[in-house]
């Protein structure tokens, strides 16, 4: 047994009275006898098996701990011993141990009436302890009949008093074994093992409680002993101490230990109020759960009951008016719920009361009225912290409205999935034509953008296996700079009922896919590709299975045809045409180029006609920065470089006061050219400190300022360019000179030819009208710039044609829609692989952002059309 | 494309990795509030008409400007 001496200590645990004189016999009314406690021990203690035999060692603390809260008793120290029996010393006032009379006459020591009669106890008189706990309040009584030995030994009046049971009754008679200065209790019990099924204790649930009630009872120290586990270094036993200043303020820290906090310091409030004693205590974590304990008298209300409804109704009043007043609730619709102003919550909730009144069997509810009490409380000391720490109270707020959106959104999401009305025919969206054969793996769902698509669409299927769900992209002009394109909530739900595989964590089952190919089919324009990164988005965020699966296709339709006679072709993208229309153009064709006579023909031409679109294509992009022809034409020349790293640093890096040599050549070069362009100024090579590079810039005719710099040339556009004009750089010498073997021109000589083009012709000034009717007469015609020289082909080629551009899907007629794109033998469908639609997630968070400014830019940067939003 | 990058979960940017559960998301509760979004149709894609080529689509390549030769 421990005999440690317990130091006095001069700290108040909890208002009391510590009226000694007033603890005596007279205070202890006998309510029943033992006998049925050993007879049914479920019925007290919960059960006979781990559970029951910690109660026993809760019982006794208990006892303790009302010592601790009458503001007697400051340590508690429990042991566990080898045998697994148990001690618990306390340095309360110790029980008394004056005679008392029965009301059967009998007289026994106090301490005996509290060891044998249930229900017997100082707890029960509420003069002597205002607030007492114990878990079932049976009674250290209990402890006593389901001992197999039970020792007590009280220090009090300056005497030692001891007495021994078994099984609950005496086995010997209280007396009084010496004299001590100390004060305080001592009981030590062995539970019998043939009531308890299990004998083993378990040191971590009882540590877990004592800490518990450690926290609840700030000050109070409680300290665990495990002797049946010893250190093997120093052969000291297991111990554990628990006493918290802090109170439950450290049991929320506790809690929240490795957690992502909110706000540092939890928020406590204190008060005593109409004899209600109460300390709550909170903190936000950064979590989506919600952590709140609530005592009542040490005991944990599994259940909740009045003081937790106090405290949630006060919470959420508190934390509304708190973001009212500072004004964040701008965007919010509604009030702020329960349960969003949860989110995250650490709360403990502890009250102190008089004989409180529990609910149900397990006492895991507080019934006791003071709903109204706590809420007054937590109004009062939650609103005033909040009003006095703003930027914890937004914080606090700002998580839940966040919460509050988040929910919001979850309840628009179950909508997509809510079964319409029996009138909506099996289900299936009304705007669906869906198609006969019910296998899905043979059928095809066409996601058409467009309802005039869609009826195109519709006419030029193959019904027997080929679905077609229209979908409208809603247009909106948010401003006039900006023009927005989104899917409505009808489009999306159409599409999902369609599809039929379901939506969100629960309900997605790609097992219940309807159709085997999922085809985007959109317009060959920016709207189009919009609908189209829009559905793909989706598609990658809610069913990635499918697109995993391979499900997911887009449609290729032509974006030209072309037709000459009986013969017609169509064309897919722009590449293709150009490079259709030089083949064609080429064949006999010379080009020569630069001082030296050099030539191209044949593949050779072809293929430098291609670089050279997509040279010209970059030119463009750069020259809208620079908005000069012959100064961006400059500007790739001086620095294009071959290989991988077209444009280089060190082109502008240079000591400050040693301009890098490419920038004063390129200056000398716009000297030479500045007066023909009347720029309004030149600027010599400027260092810039802050980059530690050189630029240069000028003023345009139209007052502009152009600047040519390390930032212009790391540009995405710009490398490209640069990349582009490495590779051609040999053969962009003008002027260029175009001609034609004479004897296969005159086998092209082609009499159909079309006057389709002569709008255009006319403009051309340098253009031989002889040569509209047969080449073989044509004179060599010189072109001074690579872009008039590329249009001069291409238009060689395109006067062969009748060319139509198709704009949209619905330019086309049904059975053109089917040739093209829709029939399985004719068509080419992409398949949307997960890496590709990777990089379009990037394109539309960018897109999505809301940083209008750096979508701008992305949009501006990237030069987003249609070509760079292709998969 | 082809580049490997780090995806971020679309709703709160925590990186997600190809073979999460909830990919792209991280967590089923992000992955509500997307849905939720498509649902109310915030997802728009903006257009800024700064560029009447773009607004237009033909920002073709040279060459290739608008025409309608056989209609």
């Amino acid at each position: 047994m421990s005999t440690k001496e317990l130091s006095p200590t001069t700290e108040t645990i909890l208002p009391g009275n510590p009226d000694q004189a007033t603890y005596t016999s007279e205070n202890i009314k006998v309510l029943e006898g033992l006998e049925a406690v050993r007879l049914r021990p479920a019925m007290y203690i919960g059960s006979t098996g781990e559970m029951g035999l910690h109660h026993l060692v809760y019982e006794v603390v208990d006892n303790s701990v009302d010592e601790a809260l009458a503001g007697y008793a400051t340590h508690i120290e429990v042991t566990i011993h080898v045998d697994n029996s148990i001690t618990v010393v306390d340095d309360g006032r110790g029980i008394p141990v004056d005679e008392k009379t029965l009301d059967t006459g009998e007289k026994m020591p106090a301490v005996q009436v509290v060891l044998t009669k249930l229900h017997a106890g100082g707890k029960f008189d509420s003069s002597t302890y205002k607030v007492s706990g114990g878990l079932h309040g049976v009674g250290v009584s209990c402890v006593n009949a389901l001992s197999e030995e039970f020792d007590v030994e009280i220090w009090r009046d300056g005497h030692t008093w001891e007495q021994e049971y078994s099984k609950g009754a005496p086995v010997s008679k209280l007396r009084q074994s010496g004299t001590s200065k100390k004060r305080g209790t001592k009981v030590h019990f062995l539970p019998d093992k043939s009531i308890f099924t299990v004998t083993e204790y378990n040191y971590d649930t009882l540590a877990q409680r004592l800490r518990e009630l450690a926290f609840l009872n700030k000050g109070l120290a409680i300290s665990l002993t495990d002797e049946r586990t010893t250190d093997p270094k120093t052969g000291a036993p297991k111990r554990a101490d628990f006493k918290y200043a802090g109170g439950i303020a450290e049991f929320i820290k506790h809690i929240n230990k490795g957690k992502q906090v909110l706000h540092d310091k939890p928020i406590v409030m204190e008060g005593l109020r109409d004899g209600v004693d109460m300390e709550i205590a909170l903190q936000y974590n950064d979590s989506y759960s919600e952590t709140v304990f609530c005592f009542a008298n040490n005991i944990n209300t599994v259940d909740g009951g009045t003081h937790l409804s106090g405290f949630k109704t006060a919470l959420t009043r508190t934390i509304n008016s708190a973001g009212q007043q500072l004004g964040l609730f701008k965007d919010v619709k509604e009030n702020l719920s329960g349960d969003d102003v949860r989110e995250g919550l650490v709360a403990v909730i502890s009250v102190k009361l008089p004989q409180p009144q529990f609910e149900g069997q397990t006492k895991g509810k507080l019934n006791s009225d003071i709903a109204g009490t706590v809420q007054a409380l937590v109004n009062e000391k939650l609103g005033m912290f909040l009003e006095q720490n703003p930027p914890v109270a937004r914080r606090i707020i700002n998580k839940a409205i966040e919460a509050a959106r988040a929910r919001e959104a979850a309840r628009k999401a179950r909508d997509l999935t809510r079964r319409k009305g029996a009138l909506d025919g099996g289900g299936l969206p009304g705007k669906l034509a869906d198609c006969s054969e019910r296998q899905p793996d043979r059928c095809e769902l066409y996601l058409v953008e467009g309802e005039s698509a869609g009826g195109t669409a519709k006419q030029g299927r193959d019904r027997r296996f080929q679905a077609i769900l229209p979908l409208k992209g809603k247009i909106l002009n948010v401003e006039k700079a900006r023009y927005d394109k989104m899917l409505g909530h009808e489009e999306i739900r159409a599409m999902i009922t369609a599809l039929g595989c379901g939506i969100g964590k629960e309900d997605f089952d790609p097992s219940k896919l309807r159709y085997g190919r999922i085809i985007l089919m959109t317009d060959a324009d920016v709207d189009g590709s919009h609908i189209r990164t829009l559905l793909l988005t989706f598609f990658f965020r809610h069913m990635t299975e499918l697109i995993r699966r391979g499900h997911v296709y887009i449609a290729q339709p032509p974006l030209f045809k072309i037709k000459k006679g009986k013969f017609e072709q169509y064309i897919k993208d722009e590449r293709e045409f150009v490079r259709v229309m030089v083949k064609r153009a080429s064949d006999g064709m010379i080009v020569r180029y630069g001082a030296g006579g050099a030539s191209l023909e044949g593949s050779a031409l072809t293929k430098f006609m291609s670089q050279l679109n997509d040279y010209l294509g970059f030119f463009e992009k750069v020259n809208k920065r620079l908005r000069n022809d012959e100064v961006t034409g400059l500007f790739a020349r001086l620095f294009a470089h071959e290989g991988k790293e077209p444009a280089k640093r060190s082109d502008f890096e240079g000591p400050a006061g040693t301009a890098p040599a490419k920038l004063v050549e390129l200056h000398s070069e716009l000297e030479k050219i500045q007066r023909s362009y009347q720029f309004k100024a030149l600027h010599a090579p400027a260092y810039d400190e802050e980059h530690e590079t050189w630029s240069l810039s000028f003023i345009d005719a139209q007052g502009a300022e152009r600047r040519i710099d390390w930032t212009l040339a790391a540009s995405p556009e710009t490398r490209q360019l640069l990349a582009k004009f490495a590779l051609i750089r040999e053969q962009l010498q003008p002027p260029f000179v175009v001609e034609y073997a004479p004897k296969v021109a005159a086998a092209k000589a082609d009499p159909e030819d079309t006057d389709a083009e002569s709008a255009e012709s006319e403009s051309e000034s340098d253009k031989p009208a002889a040569r509209r009717t047969s080449r073989a007469a044509a004179e060599p015609v010189t072109k001074l710039t690579a872009q008039e020289l590329f249009e001069y082909v291409i238009e060689q080629g395109r006067r062969e044609y009748q060319v139509q551009r198709y704009k949209g899907l619905g330019e086309m007629t049904s059975s053109q829609l089917w040739e093209t794109t829709m029939d399985p033998e004719r068509r080419t469908l992409l398949q949307v692989k997960l890496e590709d639609i990777a990089e379009t997630e990037t394109i539309f968070s960018t897109l999505m952002g809301e940083d209008v400014e750096a979508r701008r830019k992305f949009i501006e940067d990237n030069a987003l059309d249609v070509k760079n939003l292709d998969i | 494309m082809g580049r490997k990058k780090t995806l971020r979960c679309p709703t709160c940017g925590s990186l997600v990795t190809a073979t999460d559960e909830e990919f792209p998301f991280c967590s089923d509760r992000c992955r509500k509030i997307d849905l939720g979004k498509w649902a109310s149709g915030v997802y728009k894609i903006s257009s800024p008409v700064l560029d009447p080529d773009v607004l237009e689509g033909t920002e073709g390549e040279p060459g290739q400007r608008e025409r309608r030769d056989d209609e």
